[in-house]
């Protein structure tokens, strides 16, 4: 691939293209390399999802004008196009379909977050369900069994951490939008 | 027959006049709509030409530069180019002026937005180099999503029926439910609508000369980098020139009153284009070098029942961004057609619109393009405004009124109307008149005091 016929522009190895928490209207299609997004917390860093050529981001703040909700990062070298607010804009007043993919992305991901939801709430319940067991077999109280299961979520979330960071550095998609 | 609703049902025969970027994006569009409301269509594109060919005879004669816009708006709708097809991305515009050269970059977006691109595989002798046609990179896509591509050249169509009839030497191909003209501004072609379409006539074309240069892809990038060039040099009979660097090769594109091989030529000796060139360079007898036609008005109704005419065909934007305008025309006609209808009424009330405002934005543009002539050949306004100009890219953080409007105009990006009216702002023209004023008062006082 000539580096001279890619368009956009380029950002190296973990370069930050989006911050999350600052102010900016562009929105991004991706031509070329990987991308991460990432939410910081305390400290450590989570990241939601591996997005790959043609895949679009930053569209969220393209319609609420709220800060950015998430960092994104270059995972190798990533060439990114910049879409710029007011003529998107101006191309959506003459051509309103042009919106038609994004709104069909956004539903894509509200229809993915549902599922994490529902997957999430479904641990949530087998959790619940197997503390009372335990709680009717050992007949211990559940306040007895904090500390137990602060370190077994703690252990988890390493454990899901260390996955996620396997997988970015493999290249392998861990979420295609 | 005349005046019932006629709709494209599923299963509706679609025939595409022509395998450019017009006809592609028709097909493109059509499909995709079709799809999202549940119907299927029979796409026939007819292109004679193969853009897989080298040479003049895979090529359709354009200087190929994708807009900025266009670039962005393609990214959206889930058409990126791929590194195949791009020869150069370009971040900014060298303007050439017998007073100095000036670079002018986005304000906006600090990117390589542009790009360019050979409309077929590239210039005679380069089939080793990897070049991949636009035209058929786009035709792919159309293939994609359902339409087939036939290869037979459409030398007559009947309307005598309720539904046009194709035919091709003698034989009868097919009849259609819609007929697509996208077959650009070949006159022959246009003549054989114009007989059979009551009302349409051709727009009205003028001729460029365009030339494909090879110099390396090291000197091509080393001198003339990720800019398109452009050349206001009063060269008599040239209005400007453009050098648009691509891979191994630069494409020049000379717009002025019927320019021909000689203009090339004048245009490559000249000293400001001469330093671009290796030491020694001179025109090879034989170049590769065309005079195709560019549409500059609009076609006059271009549709009619059961028949639209898209791109070049169609409607235009002045002396940019012809895909661009072959993207809107073609999306705006297959969107009528299955959101509407293919009656005459409905091309009228949902996709005539789109050409007129096109139309109604040149007219913004013959008055910028005047201006800038004008300006061009008026040193001291053209020596204040690039002084301005100058100034401005130094600080590309600070609002740059006059930049943006040279980018806009040259890249297409923003229309001709916005433009127009950024123009009209009277602290633009009373900076620019003072600035006229002041600069040979300030030349003179540094000579007095330098004496």
């Amino acid at each position: 691939m000539s580096e001279d016929s890619l368009l956009g522009r380029l950002y190296k190895d973990d370069e930050i293209i989006v911050e999350e928490g600052t102010q900016s209207r562009t929105m991004y299609v991706i031509q070329g390399g990987k991308v991460k997004v990432v939410k910081s917390a305390k400290g450590s860093e989570t990241v939601l999802a591996l997005l790959g050529a043609g895949d679009i981001f930053g569209e969220m703040s393209l319609f609420d004008a709220s800060p950015r909700s998430a960092t994104i990062k270059a995972v190798g070298e990533a060439r990114v196009l910049a879409i710029e607010y007011e003529g998107l804009l101006k191309r959506i007043k003459m051509d309103p379909t042009l919106a038609l993919r994004i709104i069909k992305q956004m539903c894509q991901r509200i229809r993915d977050l549902n599922g994490r939801l529902i997957s999430a709430q479904r641990t949530m319940h087998h959790t619940s369900d197997t503390l009372l067991q335990l709680k009717k077999a050992e007949d211990v109280r559940i306040k007895d069994l904090e500390p137990k299961i602060i370190t077994i979520v703690t252990q988890l979330q390493e454990k899901l951490h260390a996955i996620t960071e396997q997988y970015v550095h493999q290249g392998e998609s861990l979420h295609e939008y | 027959m005349g005046g019932a609703k006629v709709t494209l049902h599923d299963g509706a025969r679609v025939a595409i006049i022509g395998g450019g970027p017009a006809g592609s994006f028709f097909g493109i569009f059509a499909s995709k709509l079709a799809r999202d409301m549940g119907k299927a269509l029979d796409l026939t594109i007819y292109e004679r030409k193969s853009f897989v060919t080298h040479g003049a005879s895979g090529c359709n004669m354009c200087a190929g530069v994708v807009s900025e816009s266009l670039v962005q708006t393609l990214a959206l709708e889930g058409i990126n180019l791929p590194p195949t097809v791009v020869q150069c991305g370009i971040e900014s515009y060298y303007f050439h002026t017998l007073d100095g050269s000036i670079e002018i970059k986005s304000s906006r977006l600090s990117q390589r937005g542009i790009a360019t691109v050979f409309r077929g595989s590239g210039p005679a002798g380069s089939v080793a180099k990897g070049i991949q046609s636009f035209d058929d990179f786009l035709l792919q896509k159309a293939i994609e999503h359902g339409a087939c591509v036939k290869r037979s050249f459409i030398d007559r169509v009947c309307m005598e029926g309720d539904k046009p009839e194709l035919y091709s030497g003698g034989n009868m191909l097919q009849d259609c439910d819609l007929l697509v003209g996208a077959f650009g501004i070949k006159a022959g072609t246009g003549k054989m609508y114009e007989d059979i379409i009551p009302g349409y006539k051709v727009p009205p074309t003028v001729k460029t000369a365009q030339s494909e240069i090879e110099l390396g892809s090291d000197w091509v990038a080393h001198r003339f980098g990720h800019s398109i060039h452009i050349f206001l040099l009063r060269i008599p009979g040239i209005k400007f020139a453009s050098v648009i660097p691509k891979g191994d090769y630069i494409t020049i594109s000379v717009l002025g009153k019927d320019p021909k091989a000689d203009h090339i030529k004048a245009f490559l000796n000249h000293d400001a284009m001469k330093k671009f060139l290796p030491s020694g360079f001179k025109v090879p007898e034989k170049f590769c070098h065309c005079f195709p036609k560019i549409s500059v008005g609009a076609a006059r109704k271009p549709f009619a029942r059961r028949t639209a005419f898209v791109g070049d065909a169609s409607s235009t934007r002045l002396y940019k961004d012809g895909i661009g305008s072959a993207y809107i025309t073609a999306k705006a006609a297959a969107h009528t057609a299955l959101l509407h209808g293919i009656g005459e009424k409905d091309f009228r009330e949902y996709y005539f619109p789109t050409c007129k405002s096109l139309n109604r934005d040149n007219l913004f543009g013959q008055f910028l393009f005047a201006a800038n002539h004008l300006m061009s050949v008026v040193s001291p306004i053209s020596r204040s405004y690039f002084n301005i100009v100058r100034c401005e890219q130094k600080s590309l953080q600070k609002n740059t009124p006059y930049s943006d409007i040279l980018w806009d105009m040259f890249t297409g990006s923003r229309c001709y109307k916005d433009i127009f009216m950024r123009t009209l702002h009277p602290w633009w023209i009373i900076y620019l008149l003072g600035a006229v004023v002041i600069y040979p008062f300030k030349k003179a006082v540094f000579s007095f005091i330098n004496r």
